[in-house]
């Protein structure tokens, strides 16, 4: 084994001073909670900013659908609402994880590209079915209302329900469950509902969530 | 039981907080030089003497890459520097009981 320390300095500075048994389990605790917080790209307030999305981007097709008669699907104007704040919280996500996860290398990062092909091939998929329903005569109001507002939901929640099972993370597999469960029992409010059933659903469940997260960072010898 | 049983490659704080930090990694997960400094906040020479004490007692492994001011060092805890945290914690642990 070789020693790959490089960095041009000479400075060099022992740190052998005793330590009091109790000094020395708050320091080990203090910098365990340090390093999963500093490592972890998930926070209430990124949590916060997921639900105010979800409620202001579904909310804002409901409102573009919801005098339709019949229904024709949401507007352009709705669609470029849901779109952009969608790809607020994909950037918010996206920035979050760059700077937790910078200088990590090795099998989890490997792991998780291979975890972002799956998902993207889900997505795909849903789009794809998406058009197959379209071309077998399947109407406005199902696939432009029932259908994609609730399959993307689906997918995800599953997706994401299976990778928190893997590792064991519980407070991440009830969230994942409950937008399996609140897309689900949206599908039952009709193409115009459904966007406000997710909208409203997802945005409890991730107040929810968000609370918890702040619990169990507040909480002392938790893990998050 | 006295501090005297605690693993004194750990006892010390500046490789209590190098060994703890990296233990936050998941199994298999490296660490940049760079990164493990600015997480812990110790001045380069000082993690680098730390770093090649747990590095003479097998705790930890680093790897270098690249050549010249690209290059990039990254630190591991080697399954038996994990098992000597998971040591250590038990016995702090067992010392506060009795005290």
């Amino acid at each position: 084994m070789n020693r790959t320390y490089d960095t041009g300095t000479t400075e060099t500075y022992e740190d052998e001073g005793g330590l009091d048994p109790r000094e020395a389990a708050r320091l080990l605790e203090r910098t365990r909670r340090e390093a999963e917080r500093g490592l972890d790209f998930r926070s209430p307030w990124l949590t916060l900013l997921a639900a105010a999305v979800a409620l202001v981007a579904f909310g804002a097709v409901w409102l573009s659908v919801r005098g339709q008669h019949p229904y024709k699907g949401p507007t352009p104007a709705g669609l470029v609402v849901l779109y952009a704040l969608v790809l607020i919280r994909i950037a918010s996500v996206v920035f979050a994880h760059r700077r937790a996860t910078a200088g990590v290398t090795g099998r989890s990062v490997r792991r998780r590209n291979a975890e972002g092909a799956a998902l993207a091939a889900a997505l795909i998929a849903v789009y794809v079915v998406m058009a197959a329903l379209v071309n077998a005569g399947a109407s406005d109001s199902v696939v432009y209302g029932v259908y994609v507002g609730t399959a993307t939901l689906i997918v995800l929640g599953t997706f994401w329900a299976a990778r928190s099972a893997v590792r064991e993370d519980w407070l991440q597999l009830g969230l994942s469950i409950a937008i399996v469960l609140v897309a689900a029992g949206s599908a039952f409010a009709g193409p115009r509902g459904v966007w406000l059933s997710n909208g409203v659903g997802l945005c409890i469940v991730l107040l929810a969530y968000s609370a918890a997260q702040a619990w169990k960072l507040r909480a002392p010898g938790s893990d998050a | 039981m006295t501090a005297d049983a605690l693993d004194p490659l750990i006892h010390a704080p500046a490789r209590l907080q190098i060994v703890a930090t990296l233990a936050a990694l998941p199994d298999g997960d490296a660490l940049s030089f760079t990164r493990l400094q600015d997480m812990i906040g110790l001045t380069p020479g000082n993690l680098i003497t730390h770093l090649r004490k747990l590095q003479d007692a097998d705790y930890l492994t680093s790897e270098k890459t690249g050549n010249g001011p690209a290059s990039r060092t990254s630190v591991a805890l080697t399954h038996r520097g994990r098992a000597a945290l998971d040591t250590y914690t038990q016995t702090l642990r067992a010392l506060l009981d009795g005290l």
